[in-house]
């Protein structure tokens, strides 16, 4: 066994637990997982079915960790994994999978699919089976601080920007401010009307807020390549920054994986709860909004429907803000089939953009995001992701469906009353 | 002259649409050497035709968002500023020629997304963040008014 | 060995290593797989009614919105055999019986017309599953020998019964010995392969609904 394959194995063996065990052994190939994933579903290709994606896992656990395995292995009568397979599952494991988790929703027996696809990247990385892509990513965000090489200079031209266009000052290192605001490096660079809408509704709440110049990014890309020591490097500087500002609540920008990334997955990275409140920016307004502190006027009046990112509603929880928030200012708001937790991906997550050779399927599987919006025949589409956003324009831009998208703060934001002098 | 955004922005959403459109691609024709989408190039011509048909808007909104979408910085990759000032020309240049409803702003939009095409460039060069953008485009909107 | 012999092995001694291999290998297997235990989440919980492992233990047996459309066989099918086995197992006045002499329960029994009935349609709804396991792509793509191996060893005690109860194919002394022995080849390998699904799913659901109980979101 190579170096790179030695470490790959003895990692996947510690992700082992009594859960990955027990979905193991309970698995009846019964295929339903594959009738809940797009990539299977769009492709009717079977080798996208989810499980199939954990094979090499499946063998590790039953050659090291049950009885029978382990005899097997010891008469020589059991597979071993190899360097080759773990290279053919790249593909299964990364181009086609966006960690959105529908099939851990379906499997009868149970099994959380998504929770052993995660753990499985991360003896992938350690193998050397990541795809470039996301591992570049994730090199630069660990060295630079940001996966697209966005800067703290980048960072304050765009605040200048905001500045101007909105003539509210962006708070920087501002301590014992109530928010710590991160950004995502796709908003800093594609949407800076985010930050504007951010400005704009801190001022109207009357709440106080700051960025944070060493810990301003919620990308966290070493949660989609799986390599649990640079997750935790990047975690570690939003905790420093939040710690050292007194910040009480850190908000996790309109980015789907920053959410689950730092939410769920953080403390479990730096081994200890945090002692500062996390909460997606749809959170926090859903809050101020219920609080009496978010007052909205006007209405859009066009057929506006939703599309949940995957990580924050089916995996990160956020499922009724963003529905709360849109109501306040539309009055022709209609769901799309499958809405909520049961929503489908937009293809793009997890890593998927990041990676080229994956394109192809990309499109290919947007068709069911596009049979969705056949159903619900929109006139906008409004969602809270970045990268769901960028997908979903390209998605709909390939299929020639003119529906533009917006992000729901900007909504917001548009909707606020007008200042005075 | 507007001396501020808020005047600049009052100023601006007064005007008929037809003129916001032409005050906007003015505002653009500064950055669009940041962009060689020849696309972009076409639809700004046409921004600034008094005549132009509504089905010609139509056809150069279409292709300047097919430009626009084509041109994100795709997640994960190193951005390039000087692209990335591509894609807000292309964003500037859709305010020009995009459907216009009553109360809208394109010409707001057009300076914005100008602005932030500037932005890109400074960042891109390194000359910094501070950009007379803004003014240069109150200088534009004063002569336009005074025509 | 004649066959009055046979029936009395697989009665006796037969039972006996089966029921023996079954528990202590369903034991073992429990302990092998639970043992390896699970990280404390340290992340705060956000705390949604309804939503918690132990919900998710019997939640998960509706199937989700849009997913019987699309598998109705897998569901239906799946149902209705497992119910059929159940309902044969446990309601058939003989296997009461035999239960009652092993642990000492007992409880009444189904009419045996309708036990006859359960049993057909159970056998029916084995080979339509079955049929669409070679059928389907994903589950034909995903089956290993272990699939049609215990397919088979739980359509065989269903078959042989029957065959047994209706005195048909062999003589009964024959028919009800095989019956038997098909069940202890049941017994024996349940625990090894993915039959263990029977206990081990309660598990899965349990750590999949909390896992996403902690997050607020009811699965």
């Amino acid at each position: 066994m190579s170096a790179s394959l030695e470490k790959g194995v003895r990692v996947l063996k510690e992700m082992i637990d009594a859960p990955i065990a027990s979905y193991f052994n309970s698995c009846v190939h019964c295929g339903l997982c594959a009738e809940a994933c797009l990539f299977y579903t769009e492709t009717g290709d079977p080798k996208y079915t989810p499980i199939h994606k954990l094979e090499p896992l499946r063998r590790i656990y039953e050659q090291e960790y049950t009885l029978l395995g382990r005899l097997k292995k010891v008469l020589g009568l059991s597979k071993p994994v190899t360097d080759a397979e773990l290279g053919e599952w790249q593909e299964l494991v990364y181009n086609s999978c966006t960690l959105c988790g529908r099939c851990s929703l379906v499997c009868p027996v149970g099994n959380d699919i998504v929770y052993m696809v995660r753990k499985f990247r991360e003896g992938m990385a350690i193998s050397g089976h990541a795809p470039e892509g996301i591992v570049e990513a994730t090199r630069r965000t660990v060295s630079t601080g940001s996966p697209m090489g966005v800067t703290m200079h980048a960072v304050k031209a765009q605040m200048k920007h905001v500045e101007e266009e909105t003539g509210i000052s962006i708070p920087l290192d501002v301590e014992g401010a109530e928010y710590m605001v991160l950004l995502s490096s796709m908003e800093i660079i594609n949407f800076p009307e985010y930050l504007s809408a951010i400005a704009r509704i801190m001022k109207h709440a009357g709440k106080t807020w700051t960025l944070c110049s060493t810990g301003f990014e919620a990308t966290n890309s070493g949660i989609q390549i799986g390599v649990s020591d640079l997750a935790k490097t990047i975690v570690s500087r939003i905790v420093e920054g939040a710690e050292r500002l007194k910040a009480k609540t850190v908000i996790s920008p309109e980015c789907g994986h920053a959410y689950t990334a730092l939410r769920w997955e953080g403390p479990n990275l730096i081994g200890r709860p945090f002692t500062f409140k996390v909460q997606h920016i749809l959170e926090v307004l859903d809050e101020l909004r219920s609080q009496g502190l978010l007052k909205t006027e006007g209405f859009e009046t066009d057929r506006l429907t939703f599309h949940d990112p995957c990580q924050l509603a089916r995996r990160g929880g956020v499922i009724q803000p963003q529905r709360n928030l849109i109501n306040m200012v539309a009055q022709n708001f209609v769901e799309m089939p499958d809405a909520g937790k049961m929503n489908w991906c937009c293809g793009g997550g997890g890593g998927v953009t990041a990676i080229e050779p994956a394109e192809a399927l990309r499109i290919e599987a947007f068709k069911k995001k596009k049979s969705q919006l056949e159903a619900v025949k929109p006139d906008r589409l409004v969602t809270a992701c970045a990268v769901c956003r960028t997908t979903l324009e390209e998605g709909l831009e390939h299929y020639q469906m003119n529906i533009p998208v917006v992000g729901l703060t900007e909504i917001i934001a548009e909707h606020l009353p007008e200042q005075g002098a | 002259m507007p001396t501020n955004d808020k005047d600049f922005k009052a100023k601006l959403g007064a005007l008929p649409i037809a003129h916001q459109r032409h005050v906007g691609a003015l505002f653009v024709q500064r950055v669009l050497p940041f962009s060689s989408d020849v696309r972009l190039k076409a639809a700004l011509e046409l921004a600034l035709r008094a005549d132009a048909s509504d089905a010609e808007l139509t056809g150069a909104y279409q292709a300047a968002n097919t430009a626009r979408v084509e041109s994100y910085t795709r997640c994960g990759s190193v951005c390039d500023w000087a692209d990335q000032a591509g894609h807000f020309v292309a964003k500037a240049v859709m305010a020009c020629v995009s459907p216009a409803a009553e109360g809208e702003s394109l010409a707001w939009e057009a300076a914005m997304s100008a602005r932030m095409a500037r932005t890109c460039q400074t960042v891109a060069d390194g000359s910094g963040t501070e950009n007379r953008e803004a003014e240069e485009q109150y200088r534009i909107l004063e002569a336009f008014l005074n025509n | 060995m004649n066959e009055l012999q046979f029936l009395t092995w697989v009665r006796g001694t037969g039972l006996n290593i089966a029921v023996g291999i079954f528990l202590l290998g369903v034991l073992w297997r429990l302990i092998e797989i639970y043992s390896l235990g699970r990280k404390k989440d340290l992340a705060a919980p956000r705390h949604v009614a309804g939503a918690s492992g132990w919900h998710t233990m019997f939640r998960r047996s509706v199937p989700p919105a849009g997913m019987l459309k699309r598998s109705p066989v897998s569901y239906i099918g799946g149902y209705v055999f497992h119910i059929g086995l159940a309902i044969v197992v446990f309601l058939f006045a003989p296997h009461i019986k035999l239960i009652e002499s092993l642990i000492g329960l007992s409880w009444p029994g189904l009419p045996s017309q309708f036990i006859d009935l359960a049993a057909v349609v159970t056998m029916a709804a084995m080979v339509v599953v079955l049929v669409d396991r070679i059928n389907k792509p994903v589950k034909r793509y995903l089956s290993t020998f272990e699939d049609w191996f215990t397919w088979t060893v739980t359509f065989l005690p269903v078959l042989t019964g029957w065959l047994a109860v209706r005195h048909l194919l062999l003589p009964y002394t024959t028919m009800l010995a095989l019956h038997i022995l098909s069940v202890e080849i049941l017994l024996v390998v349940l625990p090894f392969t993915k039959l263990f699904h029977a206990f081990t799913l309660w598990g899965s659901r349990y750590y999949n609904g909390a896992v996403n109980g902690h997050k607020g979101v009811p699965v």
